[in-house]
């Protein structure tokens, strides 16, 4: 009886992909309700993702090099953005004297969007690697920062007085008591901050970039070929959720028994 | 002389041959074994049993909370199938509103059956004041102590006016002391709006201070060891002889049951 | 957490912060830095300045912080009203959740910003294309938390309402909705970060005015004090927002709060 149930709610769950797949075959293949510019046929759209894997035109470029392209200055960004603001999170909210100086300066720059940041870089440092790097730097700077800052300020008391009484110094209580209480909160942070990064990355490359994916829809509007708009969106999205996935599955690993849930 | 009160007055809750089975990954697991207990019209009546032996699963049965796996459920002739206004719970973790206030806790059964607004806080303040609440009806709950929170979860129960009332080891969460006084408010309360109750501990004194009749359970899977009639005088003396007497007696029962 | 700041905190804070303008000042004026980004005296006198001559594009900097918000307020309130209804309703009824969540799973991973160049195909360059950013952005994190929220809800305060006597729709009404209010607001919260982010990416695409224009047409103008006014702008709109959200939250989940 339960496992008919269940069998339902997946076959309403089928049902709807398909619906969704077929409103837009009869709307747009069949019945040419919309203009091909604003909304892609699906057949033309499977094709041009298939196409787009060896043909370089109209843009310049295979789907392959752009996935890499994007992929480069995501990492790159999120590697750099995570290294210091992990350990800066730590630090800000292990040593009150430093938390003092530090959190004012902090709290100046994190209402600031990455994003915003964009202009200023490219005039800095013009329309290469290092500016888009640099803008998701500091969307990832901020999410990381403050989720290492809140599960090391978690701590309990209790635990850091157990350290105390068998004698562990400030080092192993940092290490051997704090930093395992805020796994669970750092690998948050580190997942919000992968989404904040890919969105700032698609962010750049709309702006000033020569290829990458956002690059690639950007182009697909410029020239009006909605297909080539949403291979692009598409392949964003399917990224952006295997990143995440990815991170998920050594957050399980790493945070194995540490989280409280 | 039992069976002739029986025959005068036809109890209030039945329950029939009640069985419970969980389905679990690991195997089925049998809780609750062929229960079948009468309880009379305004009688108190205490399940007792050690922790985890399935007192507040049967307890949940009659509450229609919990389906049985077989057995019936029937209070004052209709069979029971889903929790409903005719049976008031105070739950173990009370399970108060915590976005309403005090007043708004006591009042929500009767908002729910379209009492009007006048009508409503009239019959709620008359059980706020009952359980000793006055002052606090426009708290929210996380600023209430334990035992205030009982107390309302209390008053939220009567205000509907239920035919039995059901209390799943409502002060176990508590201090001994706060405890000691809950159990003298229950039994003051009661003693002013009767109704029939059904109530689960696994504390030997407060089954003894509140009882008209102690149903001793068994451990898993639950079935009824001994039935214990209580008629000692009212307000009860925790330390009086007959008290200390009957105590033993029951943990004697208990002891050789397990 | 939240303890009373003390006057030493106070001290530092503004030691650290005056030691940074001061950092900056000095570094302009004295080196290569100045010709890159000009001293933080020049941008607090282009910020004031801004704010009562129509220095920038023909407006006011009040102008343009007054359409980033209009964009901004517009498609976050639509969102979000979508979002809670759409959240609850899959958390509430098991069809309705069966049938939305492979939408949503499809939507949700494309960032909105990934939605500027189609919405401008969708809707031109109008006010139109922003507001449907907008409501995207806002419309997922919305929807996911009130799902989550409706989706967690006590079973025991659903048994408890059944005994008082609460019939369907006034469950869903009496418990569910009010159940999951925290988890809204953490939603609510993260969307208008979200939404604040969005606008000002849609409008440094495409617009004639706004916040992001601002930033954008001061990098083609090789404008330097006007991005970086737009950037305090920026900073203290969303610290604004963030803070009202904040406070409604405060107001609104006062019975919640020993539990945060």
């Amino acid at each position: 009886m339960k496992k008919l149930a269940r069998h339902k709610y997946l076959l309403i769950s089928c049902l709807s992909i398909v619906l969704i797949l077929l409103t837009w075959y009869l709307c747009v293949d069949i019945l040419n309700m919309v203009s091909g510019s604003a909304f892609p046929k699906l057949t033309k759209t499977i094709s041009t993702f298939i196409k787009k894997f060896t043909t370089a035109a109209p843009d310049g470029a295979t789907l392959t090099v752009h996935f890499f392209n994007s992929i480069k200055v995501a990492l790159w960004g999120y590697v750099m953005g995570v290294i210091v603001g992990v350990p800066l999170g730590i630090l800000m909210a292990w040593f009150r004297k430093f938390d003092m100086f530090a959190r004012p300066l902090f709290d100046l720059i994190r209402p600031i969007p990455g994003i915003a940041w964009i202009p200023l870089f490219i005039l800095m440092f013009g329309i290469g690697v290092l500016p888009k790097a640099l803008v998701i730097f500091l969307g990832v700077l901020i999410p990381s920062t403050v989720n290492a800052y809140t599960g090391i300020k978690q701590t309990s008391d209790v635990h850091l007085w157990v350290g105390d009484v068998f004698g562990a110094s400030n080092a192993q209580k940092l290490f051997k008591i704090a930093i395992p209480t805020a796994t669970p909160m750092i690998f948050t942070g580190l997942r919000v901050a992968m989404g904040s990064a890919w969105s700032a990355l698609v962010a750049a490359e709309l702006l000033a970039s020569s290829s990458g994916l956002g690059y690639l829809i950007q182009i697909g509007r410029s020239i009006s070929r909605s297909d080539l708009v949403l291979v692009g969106m598409i392949c964003i999205g399917v990224t952006g959720a295997l990143l995440d996935e990815l991170l998920h599955l050594v957050e399980i690993r790493v945070a194995k028994g540490m989280n409280a849930k | 002389m039992q069976m002739e009160q029986r025959k005068k007055i036809e109890p209030v809750i039945q329950c029939d041959n009640l069985c419970k089975t969980f389905r679990t990954p690991g195997g089925d697991q049998e809780v609750i074994r062929n229960i079948s207990l009468d309880v009379q019209e305004n009688e108190f009546v205490v399940l007792f049993g050690p922790g985890q032996c399935g007192k507040t699963t049967f307890l949940n049965m009659i509450a229609g909370l919990e389906k049985s796996t077989a057995g019936t459920v029937t209070v004052s002739r209709k069979c029971v199938t889903e929790p409903g206004p005719q049976r008031g719970v105070v739950f173990q973790s009370v399970a108060l509103f915590p976005w309403l206030t005090t007043m708004g806790n006591v009042e929500y059964g009767l908002k729910m059956a379209g009492v009007k607004k006048e009508e409503r806080q009239k019959r709620a303040q008359k059980y706020i004041d009952l359980v000793g609440l006055q002052g606090f009806e426009n708290t929210f709950p996380v600023e209430l102590s334990g035992g205030m929170k009982q107390r309302v979860g209390i008053a939220r129960a009567y205000c509907i006016e239920p035919e039995v009332m059901l209390l799943d080891e409502p002060f176990g969460a508590l201090d001994a002391q706060t405890r000691y006084l809950m159990q003298e408010e229950l039994e003051r309360i009661w003693q002013t709006a009767k109704r029939t109750v059904v109530f689960v501990t696994n504390n030997i004194e407060e089954a003894l201070y509140l009882a008209d009749r102690i149903i001793v359970l068994s451990p898993c899977p639950c079935s009824i060891v001994k039935e214990f009639e209580i008629d000692l005088p009212r307000p009860r003396n925790y330390t009086s002889q007959e008290f200390l007497h009957l105590r033993k007696e029951i943990d004697a029962t208990i002891n050789s049951s397990t | 957490m939240k303890k009373k700041k003390t006057p030493e905190v106070w001290i530092c804070g503004i030691v650290s912060v005056f030691a940074f303008l001061l950092l900056w000042q000095i570094g302009c004026s004295v080196s290569e830095l100045g010709k890159m980004i000009p001293g933080p005296i020049t941008v607090t006198g282009a910020v004031l300045k801004s704010m009562v001559s129509r220095s920038i594009g023909g407006h006011t900097l009040w102008i343009h912080i007054g359409y980033s918000l209009l964009r901004v307020l517009t498609g976050y309130i639509l969102g979000s009203a979508l979002g809670v209804v759409v959240g609850l309703a899959m958390g509430w009824n098991r069809v309705v959740e069966a049938f939305i969540t492979p939408i949503f799973r499809l939507i949700r991973p494309i960032p909105p910003i990934a939605w500027i160049p189609i919405s401008i195909l969708w809707f031109g360059l109008g006010f139109q294309a922003k507001v449907f950013l907008i409501v995207l952005a806002s419309f997922c994190n919305v929807t996911l938390n009130a799902w989550a929220g409706a989706k967690s809800v006590d079973p025991q305060l659903i048994g408890a309402a059944k005994m008082l006597g609460a019939s369907k729709s006034q469950i869903f009404f009496t418990i569910v909705m009010p159940a999951s209010v925290p988890q809204i607001f953490a939603g609510l919260q993260v969307a208008m970060s979200s939404s604040w982010t969005t606008v000002l990416a849609a409008e440094m695409v495409r617009s004639t005015e706004g916040l992001g224009w601002m930033i954008v047409t001061g990098q083609t103008n090789l404008d330097m004090t006007q991005i970086l006014v737009g950037i305090v702008a920026i900073g203290v709109v969303g610290f604004i927002l963030v803070a009202v959200m904040r406070r409604m939250e405060d107001i609104l989940c006062r019975w919640n709060k020993g539990k945060r």
